[in-house]
């Protein structure tokens, strides 16, 4: 039996949390994520209507359920950001290996975009092409993967520079291995494990990228919730009902920390470098 | 500077011992419980004398010096014994009243002289140092004129200059001097030198070498040598200890552990050891692994590897004392009155020449298998400053043949080109000029494709058995990988592969990391083999291992070759494991070859005043001979090859340079006898420098 350790605990218990409001609310029968009352708008949390209905965490300024939008919320940002991370994982991948592994003029070029577009801010990126196609939640996905693969493309290449010259990697080019060979069999194994880690990292990244652009209102749009677009819908009312706010805000940290700790504790279990160096 | 001076015993009358280490026992906790790493060390160094603590990784002698420095990694601890320093007791001190200890009373130099300068301070100001920590009261000037004083002790050229100089102006002979220096700055008692020279080329030991025993007898001060090389013991030390599995194994002066060693892993580790002044077919080895501490068998830690116990029950029960077996011999044996008849009964030879006539080849008649001929390989290294390339010749037109069936050894020190000459060879990278003959086929410019097929006859074994085995992959996954490329996957030729080098077909679905450096190098030999290669390029394939497992490898290697028929180019910088495993060797400096010929021609009468210093800065595993030898100490270090020497590339630290070396590069052609080439105008010659001890007897 192995020991958990303290912060493993704690990140697993945040996302315990996370996970039991975005999957087990949505099977209630109270859960209506667009029912309006408007009877009961702005309750605080476990504030109850005039028709004697018990609010959890309350409700908003149209007397929607806010336990039901958050649970919705929370599904829209996990779709987002999954998919972004898993679209720019897969391209930077490809083209960290392709440019660490063959050098020269591939190298040059692939490392050339991805400066090129580092020198442009992402946010700004962001919000120009949405403010041209327009946005929406597959867009988005796609758009925030195609703008954040350099993060994964920089460390694959680094890692495909030390492979490529390993011992493991030139025997196996002794014994008649292939490219291809090389690359499938002995670079991306040992890649993957760390762009895992980056892709955790990343996937809290996003999810506050999606909600940055959601409260500007070039992310999701209402009625759909979000995260951001909740924060952004409640900043009116701040004072008169900070739950608004402050609730989407409490779900999204739980989300992001719990994904951020719990990527530390992978980091440490997975990292073949620090085997190597135990078993030595 | 003879070594005699060195191995002088201590002279002076008193007994009062400078440092007394008593049942030293140093845990670490694991998962089971705490992990013994050293296991009552105890010992005595004397006033003027050197002690060598010698043993292979994991022994614990690194251990039990940093504990005497107090200097134990946490969470490493002391858990009981005694450290007494000049009669005061260590063990007792705060850290504050240990800083005052560390660098004024007792001072240490580390092994890797690349990392322990401090990259951004200048060399001086690192010296200055500690001077001013422990002579608060001494004036600028005065610490700076120190430092100086210090810096021309170790012999370094210039120091005024030097001083104001960072340290990536030095190379790794002076930075290791820059240590001493620091380690000497307070004239302390005592120095402990962690394995002070295995970073370093043989010929740049030597000069460092020369340097401690200079400063040591300037100031007295006594030393701790902890090391792993037999031959630097045999030559420096006074008093040797030897650790294995944490446990002190013997303890006595330098004479009796080589001549009459009274415990089984003593005599196992210096018969297991090749030597330059013997000709043996195989190298004793001592079967099995390093213990595993946290799996430390019960009874005597060396009885599963022990030939002298062979199972008998004290052994495998009961912790043998270390008890007296003569004048300051203490020995860790329940048998060890039986270890003089037992070495002199088994194979172990301890001294003398065993001709294995019958184990030398007949010189090549049959075609190379491998040919290369004015081999060049530049690397365009782009200007730190300005525009633009130099190059530089890392290998610089070199040819060389290889016969079937026997061993080229290539050996030179770091920097030498020697493998960068193996990659071009195997084609990893691409030569500038030249021909690479693989049987008979030109493999120089074979497109990829073409060349694919032809890889499975020149297969490779690197040095590092840590970075060399996929640690994703499982052994079976390892080994079945060339056949899987070529589409000749089969699991029982993976197995029989494993039974060829000495492994149990049950490892096979372990990953790397679990196992030890001798068993991850066999498992690359088994990948090696797997396709049926002809030629094998061992590229420093056993520099990395320990003496004892460094023996059961060369031993698998020569019976592997026996049987399959192999032709092995066996680079090396250890020109012991060359001697014992060559048929013909080839000597390389600067990028080109300066000597060719049998194994008893250059070893026996090197032409090269290269090849005579390098063997001559080798220590032999002999005191008797060691102090009976005169060494050649090159001086200065290996030029830069981006701008090497005009004319001949050695003359700069040659003895025999005149001005026709200078300006006239000798070409490398037979010039002492039939087949033996050497690239020397004065070869012919002879030198004076030959020293008696090297006349190696040809079987």
């Amino acid at each position: 039996m192995r020991k958990i350790r303290v912060s493993t605990g704690v990140a697993l218990a945040l996302l315990f949390g996370i996970l039991l409001l975005i999957a087990v609310v949505p099977l209630l029968p109270t859960y209506d994520p667009y029912g309006q009352n408007l009877s009961a708008s702005l309750l605080p949390p476990g504030g109850v209507s005039f028709d004697g209905r018990m609010y959890l965490l309350g409700t908003d300024t149209l007397g929607r359920d806010m336990v039901s939008r958050l649970a919705l919320a929370g599904q829209v940002s996990l779709f987002i950001g999954f998919s972004a991370v898993i679209v720019s994982l897969v391209i930077g991948v490809a083209l960290g290996l392709l440019a660490g592994f063959f050098r020269g003029w591939v190298e040059n070029v692939i490392m050339g975009i991805a400066d090129l577009q580092l020198s442009i801010p992402r946010v700004l990126l962001l919000i120009a092409v949405a403010a041209i196609l327009g946005s929406g939640v597959f867009k988005l996905a796609i758009l925030l993967g195609l703008t954040s693969w350099v993060a994964y493309g920089r460390v694959a290449r680094a890692m495909a520079l030390s492979l490529r010259e390993r011992e493991f990697v030139l025997s196996a080019t002794t014994q008649g291995a292939t490219a291809t060979w090389n690359i499938r069999k002995h670079l991306l194994p040992n890649v993957l494990p760390q762009m895992l880690i980056v892709g955790s990292y990343e996937l809290g990244q996003i999810i506050v990228l999606e909600s940055a652009l959601s409260y500007l209102g070039l992310g999701v749009q209402p009625p759909l919730p979000s995260w951001g677009l909740m924060v952004s819908e409640g900043q009116t009312y701040l004072e008169l009902d900070p739950w608004l706010s402050v609730l989407p805000s409490i779900a999204l940290f739980m989300l992001v920390a719990g994904v951020q700790i719990y990527s530390q504790t992978f980091t440490s279990e997975n990292d073949m470098s620090a085997e190597v160096v135990k078993a030595s | 500077m003879s070594s005699m001076d060195q191995n002088q015993p201590p002279t002076s009358a008193s007994p009062e011992p400078v440092l007394s280490v008593r049942d030293l026992v140093i845990e670490v906790p694991s998962e089971q419980g705490m992990t013994r790493l050293v296991d009552g060390a105890t010992f005595d160094v004397f006033p003027h004398e050197v002690f060598g603590l010698v043993g292979e990784s994991g022994s614990g002698k690194s251990m039990t010096m940093l504990a005497v420095m107090g200097l134990l990694p946490a969470p490493v601890q002391l858990t009981s014994g005694k450290v007494i320093l000049r009669g005061q007791s260590l063990t007792d001190l705060s850290f504050e009243q240990m800083r005052k200890v560390r660098g004024k009373s007792m001072s240490m130099v580390f092994q890797d002289p690349m990392t322990s300068l401090n990259p951004v301070l200048r060399v001086g100001s690192q010296i200055a140092e500690t001077v001013r920590l422990h002579n608060p009261a001494m004036s600028k000037a005065e610490v700076r004129a120190r430092a100086i004083e210090l810096l021309g002790l170790v012999n370094i050229p210039d120091p005024e200059r030097r001083y104001q100089q960072y340290p990536n102006e030095f190379s790794g002979g002076m930075r290791q001097r820059v240590m001493i220096a620091i380690a000497m700055a307070n004239d302390p008692d005592l120095l402990i030198a962690d394995e002070p020279t295995t970073a370093l080329d043989v010929t740049i030991q030597a000069q460092v070498m020369k340097v401690l025993a200079r400063v040591r007898a300037k100031t007295g001060a006594a030393m701790v040598l902890i090391t792993h090389d037999l031959g630097l013991v045999a030559e420096t030390a006074n008093r040797v200890a030897v650790m294995y599995g944490g446990r002190m194994m013997e303890r006595a002066p330098v004479d009796p552990i080589f001549a009459q060693p009274r415990h089984p892993y003593t005599v196992g580790l210096i018969s297991s050891l090749p030597r330059l002044d013997r000709n043996v077919g195989e190298l004793y080895s001592i079967p099995g692994q390093v213990p595993n501490l946290a799996k430390r068998p019960p009874g005597c830690v060396f009885h599963p590897r022990c030939a002298l116990s062979d199972g008998r029950s004290p052994c495998r029960e009961q912790l043998p004392e270390f008890r007296q077996v003569g004048a300051d011999h203490r020995s860790a044996c329940h048998f060890a009155e039986e270890v003089a008849e037992w070495s002199r009964k088994t194979a172990v030879v301890l001294s003398g020449d065993v001709a294995h006539g019958s184990d030398r080849k007949e010189p090549a008649t049959k075609a190379p298998v491998l040919r290369i001929e004015q081999l060049s390989k530049d690397f365009a290294i782009r200007r730190r400053k300005g525009w633009g390339h130099d190059h530089l010749k890392a290998v610089r037109a070199v040819s060389l043949s290889l016969a079937s069936g026997r061993t080229l050894g290539l050996v030179g020190e770091s920097g030498c080109g020697k493998s960068t000459l193996g990659r071009l060879i195997l084609r990893l990278i691409d030569p500038t000029e030249g021909k690479i003959w693989l049987m008979d086929a030109d493999i120089t410019t074979m497109k990829p494709s073409r060349l694919r097929p032809k890889r499975k006859e020149l297969q490779v074994v690197f040095q590092d058995p840590y970075a060399s085995l996929d640690p994703r992959m499982t052994v079976h996954e390892v080994i079945a990988e060339p056949l899987r490329i070529n589409g000749r996957y089969n699991a029982a030729r993976v197995n029989e592969l494993l039974q060829h080098v000495g492994l149990s077909p049950e490892v096979a679905g372990r990953r790397p990391p679990e196992f030890s450096g001798g068993q991850r190098q066999r498992i690359a030999i088994a990948r090696a083999l797997a396709l049926g290669p002809d030629v094998m390029i061992l590229d420093e394939a056993v520099s990395a291992l320990d003496v004892s497992i460094q023996a059961q490898v060369i031993n698998l290697l020569k019976s592997l070759q026996r049987e399959l028929g192999l032709s092995y180019l066996f680079i090396s910088h250890d020109l012991s494991v060359v001697h014992h495993i060559s048929d013909d060797v080839a000597v390389m400096y600067l990028g080109k070859l300066i000597e060719f010929g049998s194994r008893d021609q250059v070893f026996g009468s090197p032409a090269h005043p290269y090849t005579q210093a390098l063997l001559s800065a080798i220590p032999a595993p002999d005191p008797a001979r060691a102090r009976s030898s005169e060494r050649i100490v090159l001086s200065g270090d290996m030029p830069n090859p981006l701008s090497p020497p005009s004319g001949c590339a050695f003359r700069t630290r040659c003895l025999k340079a005149t001005e026709k070396c200078a300006q006239l590069e000798p070409e490398l052609v037979e010039r002492t006898g039939p087949a033996h080439l050497s690239a020397c105008h004065y070869a012919d010659e002879s030198g004076v420098e030959q020293t008696s001890r090297r006349k190696v007897g040809a079987s």
